[in-house]
């Protein structure tokens, strides 16, 4: 008898894993809750210049996907998200985020009005538990689509042409659009890259159809399978904050303190203190003006990524960390996202990154100085345009 | 006029005692209560037959002052009952200032020891009931805020208090109070009639049993005014009637009869009541003297955080008593009961040990067989005779749910209980009324049929009472306060819940 | 006084050679103390050790895992140098009447696919229920190692504590802190129903709040006895459990090793007879052969009720303490079994190439049956469906027994010391007809699990309350010597006013698991007793040390 073969353990496949195992000649996986999904699945660069040059196929099939119905959804969504939710009318999808009691974030993620009393709401972390006691009181059903809704992201400057070229017309479909296309699919304008891009959701038994019939309609357009590496980069250039790396969800935390506000996390804008209770509210009103840090743009000094760096002030005191750090090959700058402590968030001029260098065996640091970004480092006109190009 | 300065929902004593006080100090308050009469549980009875509750021992000196009502009235001072704990063999034991012996007179071996412990007990319980009087430590943010030095001091006395205990008492103390009551108890006495009371007392109305750890601290709580039982001259009735004379002398509006189907909030903080029959009550304080699960009922949960619902929900409240009165033939003496004892306090607790098996049942939602009793012979109004108990442990969510069956079953087990210490008792028996948890939570809205809303174990007590972070009364949106058992320090027809919220809404909305 | 000589003459003589009495002895010693210590049993461990009772097989009769040792004391002690070797082991599982099982995997993938096959909200529901679980073992490790101050003290060393205390506490946040003292006071069926609805998983995870104690699922105060059971860690994975390499022995001979290479001495054979003092200060021991030894500190390592009320005169003590001790509870409440296997026994619905048969295995369906345990035990009877932790360690350490057979341990929770035999309740009442009728009883619930268990049984030790006891001298058979209920914790163990190890006869200490933080394989009132020797003592120059 040998356990090491015990069929229980490890990583199950995601809805395109058959589809991405065949191209994954890196062969490498990691651990996305709990689904084997690919870091890269040739060569990083290749991958990330198909994303912003032509298109890309990406599996978020493991996201978690909840689907929100009854009458009371709207009335339940309200009080679990900071954002007033009757602002996103049906057809159309809202990122929004939650919190806890404490004003401390729970998770992001976007909500799909798909219809009448009808939600989708699709995120990092697993939320069951917490939708169940978020609608307790309230006539709402709330069910577990993770395991059989899967998502395909199609993002990039040709990924309009390649709907186009497998059959979907999305011409119509503005940002944040989502339209029942076919009855077995539904198309988002949404994405992670902050570019042109779309987002394709249908049963998970229907996944490889989708893929088959999407890798056709790419075969003229550069279409490209990614990996997890490429999209991190898009992510970076776009400003978008990951779960657990530039934010750190409450519910995941054993220190409650190292939670952040929306006020931390620089989401004021998502904060409506007028549409009546949310969860958190009262908290978050006394720590409105209170940031203990701020979660800050920077363009990094030198060519070297800074991510994990630490953050001097001029006094040579650690005031903070860089959460996310890249060469970004399309602004070309050194660009990253970091915790800055108050009050020296607020006089961030003179800051510094301490990198850690490892060059031939050899370990080093440099100190990069640091420049406040305010925008997103890299936003181009072509992902917000409708009709959009084709190129 | 439908303006008030704030109105109270539901009229049981702490909600009449939180109107009344916030009428002495200027408020123009209204007193909703959905039965035709107030006193809740207190004074709550069917067709005239005993009330729910027969006596009181803990009502708080302080909260009657703090409305007005002259501590040396007739009524409250009733008649102090001495308690007897019945023995199947007739030689009842009988519990006195002077200590214990039995029904012949001759002393108890265990006597000194029971007067010792109690002595301790009551000294404990005059601490605790300084930390009763007043909302409970922790919650207030910052110290140097006026509550947050107020609190300082409280605590600082309090310490003092169990300093001037000596060391060595101040290190029982701090053991005591979390410990099991069958350990206590038989640390010192033998097993037996004796240990059974001290064990019976520390667990009515709970859903615990002597070996449950922190049933002590019920025990102590209970004798935090010194542990005398009164029975008030006229009944429990005549009691909530003076307390709705004082409200109705302070000039609180009384509506009994109506029922609030919903709380009002607007901008985060409530603004009156609607009730069933359409009315709208306006006022910018709603002080609800139900438990805080119903009341979130009234609100609707979306103006709760998410976490506070949830604590609300988890809150504990497991009714285990019944209530059983048996209307008796004549006025004759109780059989095998010497005449000087007739109007004592009886309890049917054999021994410690016995207690606790009476609980086993209960866990799995069964009925004891052999329950734990305390009766009092006593005459209602039209001039008839009872004996009216209060039996334990009969679960609010019985296995089968509480059909007539069940009731009368339980009827049965209560009268062979009692028969088996005071022989021929069935044959004085001309009816009985059998009040079951789930009736007495329809009735007066308590969850679970719950003496105390909640059970009073040390995870629902003091800073965690009702719920983590609703210690100071106030909950959720600004103006809304619970004020009823549920809340610190519990029930027991004290008074010290609605007394502690009144002011604790003062404080905020002076 | 007679043979004044330097053989017999000690700065610090331990009686009894348990793994703390050793923990204390090894500190001391290296502290540059001479140390005897003294053990009546013929080998050494106490209630961690390694027997082999049938030839060719190794039991670890009493403690049969490791998680508790603080990670502290091995690199102190440098146990791993003495052969100290401990592995963790993978998962467990909870088997049903009906031929299905929950497993408990350490791969968290597994673990909550596993959960979500019972119930999809209890996958999702296990985060937030470890996470508050291992908040809490991240705010009570540090007071492990350090001292419970007495409240009722103003002495510097208390008040600083005390601060130390509220310095945490208040670290927690005002909301935390609440989850804080309800999860200290509430029960752990009460904690599992706030978070998990489906019955065998709940009856899975209660266990760890019930082993060892006379209390109840549903009794207040279980919750930090789970606690108990997962502040531990292995290799700084908190939590998990593992095996010492060799049996739990393993850990008891590792510390002696160390003991011994740093000049000290193990007397075997012959336990305390008494322990000597005069005009209120502790003079040596005398030993059930007749020996006598002399030093000024004397470390018992002996549950506070068997030190106090069998050892030293009571007439020298206070009364409110001799009472004290007198009332402490230390209830025997558990029940081993001890099989040696010819070959792994079948787990029918245990799929092929499992890995969770490696861990520990349980038959519990649900609460309100484990609850029913503890009623049995109340009334004096071992449960007539007892909670039961086998494992098999033989999977893992391939020197427990020989190739191809296998070596079990079996944990029965409730079993009592005081069995009720047609009314009478007595421990007397535990003869080889009742051990026998009790070891069927459990063999019938394995038997859910591994229905030809009895057809595997090549030696089996059954050991009662009465037993554990008799041969390793925990009075009861309590295997955390006492109680673990907020009573008998922190500041109120073993007794209010006596928390910091040492006890009304000048220079006699506690040193076992009745002191703070209690029972378990942790080694950490041993390490503190020792601390408080060296700071108590060495100031008055009474021990010389090997300088005299």
């Amino acid at each position: 008898m040998s356990i090491f073969t015990d069929p229980k353990l490890g990583l199950i496949p995601a809805a395109f894993h058959k589809k991405l195992e065949e191209q994954n000649r890196a062969k490498s996986c990691y651990d996305w809750a709990g689904y084997a999904a690919p870091g890269v699945l040739d060569s990083v660069e290749f991958e990330y210049f198909a994303l912003r040059n032509q298109s890309s196929v990406f599996d978020i099939s493991p996201m978690h996907k909840y689907r929100l119905t009854g009458p009371d959804t709207t009335a339940m969504l309200n009080r679990l998200v900071t954002r007033e939710v009757r602002k996103i009318a049906a057809g159309r999808v809202g990122y929004a985020i939650w919190c806890d009691e404490e004003g401390m974030v729970i998770d992001d993620g976007t909500l799909f009005h798909l219809g009448d009393n009808d939600w989708r709401l699709c995120c990092q972390e697993p939320m069951l538990t917490w939708l169940l006691d978020a609608a307790w009181g309230f006539d709402v059903a709330v069910r577990d689509e993770t395991h059989s809704v899967a998502g395909l992201s199609l993002q990039g400057p040709t990924s309009y042409a390649v709907l186009e070229a497998a059959g979907l017309d999305v011409s119509a479909l503005k940002t944040f659009d989502l339209v029942q296309i076919e009855p077995d699919l539904m198309i988002s304008r949404t994405g992670f890259t902050g570019d042109l891009g779309y987002e394709l959701w249908c049963d998970w038994d229907k996944a490889e159809d989708l893929w088959d019939r999407i890798w056709k309609g790419g075969l003229h357009q550069g279409l490209r399978a990614i990996g997890y590496e490429a999209v991190n980069i898009a992510r970076i250039e776009a400003g978008f904050l990951t779960a657990g790396v530039d934010f750190q969800p409450v519910h995941a935390t054993e220190r409650l303190h190292r939670g952040q506000t929306p006020f931390e996390l620089g989401l004021s804008r998502l904060v409506d203190f007028e549409k009546g209770h949310f969860n958190g509210r009262r908290a978050l009103l006394s720590k409105r003006d209170a940031p203990r840090s701020l979660l800050m743009r920077f363009d990094v000094e030198g060519f070297k990524p800074s991510e994990g760096s630490l953050i001097y002030n001029q006094r040579k005191k650690v005031v903070g960390h860089i959460t996310s750090g890249i060469w970004s090959p399309t602004a070309k700058r050194n660009i990253a996202l970091a915790h800055v402590r108050m009050p020296d968030a607020r006089r961030s001029s003179s800051l510094m990154a301490e990198i850690y260098t490892l060059q031939e065996g050899k370990w080093d640091t440099r100190m990069a100085r640091l420049t406040p970004v305010t925008k997103a480092f890299f936003a181009p006109p072509r992902a917000r345009v409708t009709p959009p190009a084709r190129t | 006029m439908n303006h008030f300065d704030a109105i109270v929902v539901g009229g049981g004593v702490n909600g009449l005692i939180a109107g009344t006080l916030l009428g002495r100090r200027g408020k123009n308050v209204c007193i909703v209560e959905k039965s035709d009469s107030f006193g809740g549980m207190a004074s709550y009875s069917v067709d005239g037959g005993p009330t729910l509750a027969h006596s009181f021992y803990n009502l708080s000196p302080r909260a009657l002052s703090d409305i007005g009502l002259d501590l040396q009235h007739p009524v409250l001072a009733g008649k102090p009952t001495s308690t007897v704990s019945l023995a199947e063999d007739g030689r009842h034991i009988v519990f006195s200032d002077e200590g214990v012996c039995w029904s012949d007179g001759t002393a108890h071996p265990d006597s000194k020891a029971w007067s010792d412990l109690t002595q301790q007990l009551i000294t404990y319980g005059g601490l605790l009931r300084q930390l009763a009087e007043a909302p409970p430590p922790g919650g207030h943010k910052a110290v140097l805020s006026r509550g947050g030095m107020a609190e300082v001091l409280r605590l600082a006395k309090l310490g003092i208090g169990l300093k001037k205990l000596g060391k060595s008492d101040m290190r029982r103390f701090l053991q005591v109070v979390l410990s099991n009551v069958y350990d206590i108890v038989l640390d010192d006495l033998s097993d037996g009639p004796v240990a059974g009371m001290l064990a019976a007392d520390a667990i009515w109305g709970a859903a615990a049993g002597p070996r449950s750890p922190g049933t002590v601290f019920n025990l102590i709580y209970r004798m935090g005014h010194g542990g005398t039982i009164t029975q008030p001259a006229g009944g429990m009735s005549a009691l909530t009637d003076l307390m709705v004379e004082a409200a109705l002398k302070t000039g609180c509006v009384l509506m009994p009869g109506t029922e609030v189907s919903r709380v009002l909030v607007d901008k985060d903080a409530v603004s009156g009541v609607i009730t069933t029959d359409g009315q709208t009550l306006n006022a910018p304080l709603v002080l609800s003297n139900l438990a805080p699960k119903p009341t979130s009922r009234m609100t609707g949960p979306s103006v709760f955080d998410i976490e506070t619902m949830r604590r609300i929900r988890n809150i504990r409240a497991r009714g285990t008593t019944a209530k059983v009165n048996l209307k008796l033939k004549d006025n004759m003496p109780l059989p095998g009961l010497p005449e000087g004892l007739a109007n004592s306090r009886l309890i049917y607790a054999p021994s410690a040990e016995y207690v606790e098996a009476a609980f086993n049942p209960a866990k799995y939602r069964q009925k004891s067989k052999a329950p734990v009793i305390e009766a009092f012979k006593m005459q209602t109004a039209d001039g008839s005779g009872w004996l009216s108990t209060i039996m334990q442990y009969a679960p609010s969510d019985l296995e089968g749910g509480w059909t007539e069956a069940a009731k009368d079953q339980l009827a049965q087990i209560t009268v062979d209980t009692l028969g088996r210490a005071l022989p021929g008792l069935k044959d004085h028996i001309a009816g009985r009324q059998v009040i079951t948890p789930d009736q007495i939570e329809s009735a007066t809205g308590a969850p679970g049929g719950h003496w105390h809303h909640a059970e009073m174990s040390l995870d629902q007590l003091l800073t965690l009472r009702p719920a983590n972070g609703m210690c100071r009364y106030s909950m959720g949106p600004k103006g809304l306060y619970l004020c009823g058992a549920g809340t610190h320090p519990g029930g027991d027809v004290m008074g010290l819940a609605g007394r502690n919220a009144a002011l604790a809404a003062l404080e905020e909305q002076p | 006084m007679k043979n004044l000589t330097t053989e017999n003459r000690y700065d610090v003589i331990v009686a009894g050679a348990g793994h703390n009495g050793l923990t204390a002895a090894a500190y001391l010693s290296r502290a540059g103390m001479r140390v005897l210590v003294v053990e009546k049993n013929d080998w050494i461990g106490g209630a961690a050790v390694s027997r082999s009772l049938h030839e060719g097989w190794t039991y670890s009769n009493c403690s049969y895992v490791c998680s508790l040792l603080r990670r502290e004391i091995a690199r102190d002690l440098e146990l791993p140098k003495y052969g100290l070797q401990v592995i963790p082991y993978e998962g467990g599982a909870s088997f049903t009447r009906d031929g299905d099982y929950f497993a408990y995997y350490s791969d968290h993938n597994a673990l909550k696919r596993e959960m979500a096959r019972h119930s999809a909200r209890d996958a999702d529901a296990y985060r937030r229920y470890s996470q508050s679980i291992m908040r809490q073992c991240r705010f009570i490790r540090p007071f492990l190692l350090r001292d419970a101050p007495d409240p009722a003290s103003l002495r510097p060393r208390d008040l600083g504590e005390m601060a130390y205390l509220v310095k945490k506490a208040h670290g927690l946040g005002s909301r935390e802190l609440g989850e804080t003292l309800k999860f200290w006071t509430m029960s752990i069926g009460d904690f599992l129903d706030e978070h998990f609805e489906n019955d065998l998983i709940k009856a899975h995870l209660a266990g760890s709040g019930i082993i060892g104690t006379g209390l109840g699922v549903y009794s207040p105060g279980t919750a930090y006895v789970l606690l108990h059971h997962y502040m531990g860690d292995i290799d700084g994975g908190i939590g998990a459990w593992g095996f010492a390499r060799g049996g739990m022995g393993a850990i008891s001979n590792a510390i002696a090793a160390s003991f011994k290479d740093h000049g000290g001495t193990i007397h075997t054979g012959a336990g305390v007879e008494r322990i000597l003092s005069k005009d209120g200060r502790v003079e040596g021991v005398a030993l059930e052969d007749g020996k006598v030894f002399h030093a000024p500190v004397v470390a018992s390592n002996m549950d506070i009720k068997r030190t106090i009320l069998h050892h030293v005169d009571t007439a020298d003590l206070p009364d409110d303490f001799t009472k004290a001790v007198r009332n402490f509870k230390i209830r025997g409440s558990s029940a081993k079994l001890n099989i040696a296997l010819d070959r792994f026994p079948n787990f029918p619905a245990a799929p092929e190439h499992t890995s969770f048969l490696r861990g520990d295995l349980h038959v519990s369906q649900s609460l309100f049956e484990l609850e029913k345990a503890y009623d049995d035990w109340k009334l004096g009877r071992w449960s007539e469906k007892p909670y039961i932790d086998m494992l098999i360690p033989s999977q893992i350490d391939p020197t427990m027994a020989p190739t191809g057979a296998h070596m079990m341990t079996v944990f029965v929770q409730y079993a009592p010391y005081d069995l009720d035999v047609d009314g009478v309740r007595s421990a007397d009442n535990w003869d080889d007809q009742q051990r026998k009728a009790m070891s069927e009883t459990v063999l019938d619930q394995m038997a859910v699990a591994c229905p030809d268990i009895r057809e595997r049984v090549v030696h089996m030790e059954v050991r009662s309350p009465l037993e554990i006891e008799r041969e390793v001298g925990l009075t009861e058979g309590n295997i955390f010597q006492g109680e673990l209920t907020f009573d008998q914790l922190f500041f109120n163990r073993p007794v209010p006013g006596w928390s910091q190890y040492s006890l009304p006869i000048k220079g006699l200490y506690l040193c076992g698991s009745s002191a703070h933080p209690g029972g378990g394989v942790m080694g950490a009132p041993g390490a503190n007793a020792a601390s408080a020797i060296l700071r108590n003592e060495t100031r008055h120059g009474r021990m010389k040390g090997y300088a005299a």
